[in-house]
């Protein structure tokens, strides 16, 4: 195996560095399926039909909070790698617990604002816009939940193994994984949100 | 415990809740739907980015720097197509 010692541990072989290449496509396709979804919304988001609206139903405050764990976990996802590269273990395991509490905090007020909609008499049944709405909001989550879970099992391998070619190029990965969702929730929360309050 | 917080990372977080609060002015102020969404579509477009260059480092793997961008820049345009061609199908063209 050939390793190249001049790169960050996660690189050094060609098959860890073609593994992260491999996942930049895979996002490349995560934004393609982020977009049909945004396509769909864009085109009912005025169909309520006799449900409620978007300005009825949507509350900033919770999603102003979400957007604040989201983006914070992003930045302390993005301080664990940094510590990873330092080779400090405690740290990286460190913020790699904030990030995944964060978006737990963040999967906790998704849920509550479902469970609030849905009292509200706005179901995924409704309306085409709830319907859309529901689909767009629950797959970015969807994400989270998984992110959630892969993140764990990282956090227990690196615990035991420490940081090797293999944990070192999952953690890396992941990372990627964890930003993109913040980039797809900027979206949600500016087109989705703001413009549905305004 | 300074070294575990490169400036690149905390000026990225910085910059994004700004941007975040910047995108709420168009709640807070009554302001016509275009200077409204394009104060939104500047505010998403630096956040991506800072993400991308800030956090993600999509420039930092020297060897696949090219094939990186062209991914990228084709997802972003068939992404792009797929949202606005359905507006121009759906919504604008049957004004």
């Amino acid at each position: 195996m050939k390793i190249d010692k001049t790169l960050p541990l996660e690189y050094q072989t060609e098959e860890n560095s073609n593994r992260i290449f491999g996942f930049w496509i895979f996002l490349g396709a995560e934004i393609v399926l982020f977009s049909t979804l945004f396509a769909v919304y864009f085109t009912l988001w005025t169909r309520s039909g006799t449900g409620p609206s978007a300005a009825e139903i949507f509350q900033i405050k919770p999603v102003l909070l979400e957007t604040f764990l989201l983006l914070t976990s992003s930045f302390t996802c993005g301080l664990a790698i940094h510590a990873m590269r330092l080779g400090m273990k405690k740290p990286f395991m460190t913020f790699m617990a904030i990030t995944l509490l964060l978006g737990l905090g963040f999967l906790g007020i998704e849920i509550y604002e479902f469970v609030t909609y849905v009292h509200e008499g706005a179901t995924l049944q409704t309306s085409a816009f709830l319907s859309s709405l529901f689909v767009l909001l629950g797959t970015h989550g969807a994400h989270v939940t998984m992110g959630l879970l892969w993140g764990s099992g990282i956090m227990i391998q690196t615990q035991r193994e420490g940081f090797t070619h293999d944990t070192a190029n999952k953690s890396f990965i992941f990372s990627l994984y964890w930003h993109f969702l913040d980039v797809v929730w900027i979206f949600i929360f500016s087109f989705v949100y703001l413009k549905g309050l305004m | 415990m300074k070294q575990l917080f490169p400036i690149r990372h905390v000026m990225g977080y910085v910059f994004s809740l700004i941007l975040s609060v910047v995108a709420l002015a168009v709640i807070v102020w009554d302001m016509s739907f275009t200077t409204a969404i394009t104060i939104l579509l500047i505010c998403a477009a630096i956040q991506a980015a800072v993400q991308l260059f800030m956090f993600m480092h999509i420039d930092e793997d020297k060897s696949n720097k090219a094939s990186n961008y062209t991914n990228i820049a084709y997802a972003l345009f068939v992404g792009l197509v797929t949202i606005f061609g359905t507006l121009f199908t759906m919504i604008w063209g049957y004004l």
